[in-house]
């Protein structure tokens, strides 16, 4: 492998590392307030490309405001959500299998009422860069992958001090961590169920329009994606924040560097068997140390 | 539920392509049983031994490949083929014995990645498997020197492994193993203390599971007659998910009837167009939550209704409290 | 006399802390023996080391003249240790019947094919493990229960269905974690006098309890720990005069806070 080979995997591993990332965190802030695995959040994200590019259609934006859409529609599709079937599931009690399947359900409504509203061809998003090679150290690199990477990275320093420090943040890590003494400490669990799906839906709008900006945007782009996202948080050790960020990183880089140096076509199963050994060898993910949750 | 609906369904079924002699609504039929015997397998693992597998469909594709392979290159009886496709592929489920002990949630991921590295084992290994072309022109399946070419006739050999594969089942869950895989979804330690062994009661579990799916495999490579890997990727793991599900967790009878209707269910709202799918998955939704053991589940919850019903009107003329809820 | 279990320099660590800490013990066939002490005091681990559950640090046990080393539970199990939980550990959903067969899995062998084919050999196996099952619900008491779900039961049966789901392999050694917890004082008493049936029956006990009336009824030889370490060790009478244990154990306020006014520094442990 020569530097510029392995110069551009880096940054191109790292590029759709953020966007696994983004994905597996909303997927495992899911899982720490409900014990759910949110198979539709491949489609929020969908959504959130869609919207940007929509968004784009009307009137020309800037890049920051086109993200910024994205999320807004990430967040509102996984509210409505959350709000219309989720939050009614779990108030009949049913079964966590069966909320399980129906977010399911959910991702096959999202795709084809995506389909519907958008047809069913892939579609461009337009530049919305300067399209100009960027050099770093004497390699070209493309912009677009610096800039999904700087604002996968900012977005996720967010979501770190949102966590850390705003009221709301606590108070959903402590109704995730132990909702008996959240709610007798005064906070909402209902509330913060409903904010963390908002917030998840937000990380996988960003995450849509800087994938739908490298690739194009359609309505089946959702699901493959969302099942590496939660690959890649189960590599990093379900339900730890620290560990979706890194697994989604790791994976992303995994795959990459699979694909130039093994085979393109075999890239997805690298990655997979890469997973299974790291879940033989660390049944709780590779970022977690026993015995502690970060 | 009582043997008297079981006896009941079994006649509808066996009516069922005499009733409608169309031949594209017998092949669906018969994809639908094929489902059946998916989703009875999966049933095993996830509604008894409570192991989540999302790489149901990776053992369908290496039956129905393996199935097609030995009829077509090596002339095989389909017979044999069949059996010898049950059998490999339950072997090859062996490959899964290192990861059965994983917790949940990292058995689906790791089944998932299980079903992904077949799939691209099907996709790109053309010499094999003719790749994303396919394999065309699978035979019809043979009998005893008869070629059973009608859709009908598919269908009726489908619905006797159905029959078979249920019975076999039904045995295995009322047995000592069927008791061990209960015990170990309900409560590991207390299994461990029983002298039960996890990995090899797990491993079995998963054996048995793929060699009905590899079963099910041959019989879809003969009946599609025509083979392609984006037929076994985790999609479709997915669907047989949903099945077993929506069926009711547990239930062989649910399995059954959860796989008719997520196969069927498409093709009768095809009058719907493009609002099929969405209608699908709303109602893969409205029954997750009315009905927390699906399918199976309502008839049940319908009889506890009429019950309720009867003893409101009845509590007004007699004596109070003769049902409880 | 040989004993039926026999433990080294048993040690347990978890992390920084000694949750058994060297301790030599026997226990002789035919007994019923107690093991008790404050919380916290390393009880149920030793019983989750004996049952295989978790595995010691160092030390050794044997049983029955055969060195368990890192014999899985089940392997255990097979080999006639058999034990309850703490907090009730049933197959909820299932019938108390079959709570009961599964018990004896290690003692019977139809697998996967013969099941199958229900064979003659099945069937016959099948048929027995249901008599047996029946037979152990009945020593219990509970087989009028036998088809009810396990979850459904009172709390009390439920703590003897476990008791039945251990005996009915007819074990050398049944392990009994607090079967006394949660139940009312006459349920108590029938325990002791169900004890007492199951040492008749030939199959020796090894009983952690915190109900002392039970403890010193049903026992005739008693163990006690101590911060993971063995305090004690005696029958009832012994153990009932021993000021130490009287002290740790039984560690009453004005025993406990006078012992704390000579050593405050020792007060954060205490005992709750």
């Amino acid at each position: 492998m020569s530097a510029d080979q392995l110069v551009q995997g880096l940054i191109g591993g790292l590029a759709i590392g953020c966007i696994y990332s983004l994905i597996a965190l909303g997927i495992t802030i899911i899982i720490r307030a409900t014990e759910i695995l949110h198979f539709a959040q491949g489609e929020i994200m969908m959504i959130g490309a869609m919207a940007g590019l929509s968004a784009l259609w009307m009137v020309d934006l800037p890049f920051v405001l086109v993200l910024i859409v994205g999320m807004l529609g990430g967040g509102l599709a996984a509210v409505l959500i959350e709000l219309s079937i989720y939050r009614t599931l779990r108030k009949l009690r049913v079964p966590l299998i069966n909320v399980i399947i129906a977010t399911l359900g959910v991702s096959i409504i999202l795709q084809n009422v995506a389909r519907l509203v958008w047809g069913s061809e892939p579609l461009r998003y337009p530049p919305l860069f300067r399209s100009r090679g960027v050099e770093i150290g004497g390699f070209a690199v493309s912009p677009q992958l610096i800039w999904i990477v700087v604002l996968g990275f900012a977005m996720m320093a967010l979501l770190q001090l949102f966590f850390r420090y705003t009221r709301l943040g606590i108070a959903m890590q402590a109704a995730a961590q132990d909702p008996d003494a959240a709610r007798l400490m005064g906070v909402s669990v209902k509330r913060t169920t409903t904010y963390t799906f908002v917030v998840a839906g937000v990380m996988a709008g960003a995450a849509g329009v800087l994938l739908g900006s490298l690739f194009f945007a359609s309505f089946n782009m959702g699901f493959l994606i969302g099942i590496k996202a939660f690959v890649a948080a189960t590599l990093g050790g379900l339900g730890s924040l620290s560990g979706a960020m890194l697994g989604g990183l790791a994976f992303g880089l995994i795959e990459t560097f699979s694909g130039v140096l093994i085979s393109t076509a075999y890239k997805d199963a690298v990655g997979m068997v890469v997973l299974i050994a790291i879940l033989l060898l660390a049944p709780s993910g590779i970022f977690i140390r026993p015995g502690r949750r970060i | 539920m009582q043997p008297a609906i079981r006896l009941l369904v079994l006649a509808s079924l066996a009516v069922a392509p005499l009733i409608q002699t169309n031949t594209y609504w017998q092949h669906v039929f018969g994809v639908a049983l094929i489902g059946a015997i998916l989703a009875l397998g999966l049933q095993l693992l996830v509604g008894m031994a409570g192991l989540l597998s999302l790489g149901q469909a990776a053992f369908y594709g290496i039956g129905a490949y393996i199935s097609a392979a030995l009829t077509m290159r090596f002339g095989v009886p389909f017979i044999l083929a069949f059996l010898i496709a049950g059998v490999v592929t339950a072997i090859t489920s062996l490959l899964l014995v290192p990861i059965v002990k994983l917790p949940s949630s990292s058995l689906a991921v790791a089944t998932l990645g299980f079903n992904i590295i077949v799939y691209l084992i099907l996709l790109n290994e053309d010499w094999a498997t003719g790749g994303s072309f396919g394999l065309l022109d699978v035979p019809p399946p043979h009998i005893f020197g008869y070629e059973l070419t009608t859709e009908r006739d598919v269908y009726f050999l489908c619905l006797a492994v159905l029959v078979l594969v249920y019975l076999g089942l039904d045995r295995l869950v009322h047995s000592r193993f069927g008791r061990a895989l209960r015990a170990i979804s309900q409560d590991e330690d207390a299994a461990r203390a029983c002298g039960i062994s996890i990995i090899r009661y797990k491993s079995k579990c998963f054996l048995v599971a793929a060699f009905t799916a590899g079963l099910a495999g041959s019989l879809y490579a003969h009946h599609a007659r025509y083979l392609n890997p984006n037929d076994f990727t985790f999609n479709k793991s997915i669907e047989i998910l949903i099945m077993v599900v929506v069926g009711g967790l547990g239930s062989l009878p649910g399995a059954v009837m959860g796989a008719i209707v997520i196969v069927l269910m498409p093709e009768f709202l095809r009058s719907s167009g493009e609002l099929r799918l969405i209608l699908f998955g709303f109602l893969v939704v409205v029954l997750m939550g009315v009905s927390r053991g699906g399918l199976a589940g309502l008839a049940p919850l319908l009889t506890q209704r009429m019950a309720r019903l009867r003893s409101s009107a009845s509590a007004k003329s007699a004596e109070p409290g003769e049902i409880k809820s | 006399m040989t004993a039926l279990l026999r433990t080294k320099q048993l040690t347990c660590r978890f992390g920084g802390l000694i949750a058994v800490s060297n301790v030599d013990l026997s226990v002789e066939a035919g007994d019923v023996h107690g093991l008790i002490g404050p919380n916290g005091a390393g009880k149920t681990t030793f019983l989750n080391l004996v049952s295989g559950h978790i595995r010691q640090t160092s030390g050794t046990i044997h049983f029955n003249g055969q060195n368990l080393g890192s014999k899985s539970p089940h392997l255990r199990a097979a080999a006639g240790i058999r034990r309850t939980f703490q907090n009730l550990r049933l197959f909820r959903e299932m019938t108390a019947i079959e709570n009961v067969m599964v018990g004896l899995h290690a003692n019977t062998r139809s697998d996967v094919f013969p099941s199958l084919l229900r064979t003659g050999a099945q069937r016959q196996e099948e048929k027995e493990i249901a008599d047996r099952a029946r037979e152990a619900l009945d020593f219990v008491g509970l087989l009028p229960s036998a088809n009810a779900i396990a979850g459904g039961l009172p709390y009390g049966h439920q703590r003897l269905l476990e008791i039945a789901r251990a005996l009915v392999a007819k074990p050398k050694l049944m392990l009994a974690d607090e079967p006394a917890a949660g139940l009312n004082g006459a349920e108590a008493r029938e325990l002791v006098g169900l004890i007492q049936r199951i040492q008749a029956s030939g199959v020796t006990v090894m009983l952690v309890e915190h109900h002392m009336e039970v403890v010193m009824r049903a026992c005739n030889h008693i163990t006690v720990l101590n911060y993971g370490r063995k305090l004690a060790d005696g029958s009832p009478a012994d153990i009932r005069d021993h000021s130490g244990v009287i002290e740790a154990y039984l560690g009453t306020k004005t025993v406990y806070a006078r012992h704390c006014r000579r050593n405050p520094a020792e007060a954060q442990y205490a005992p709750h």
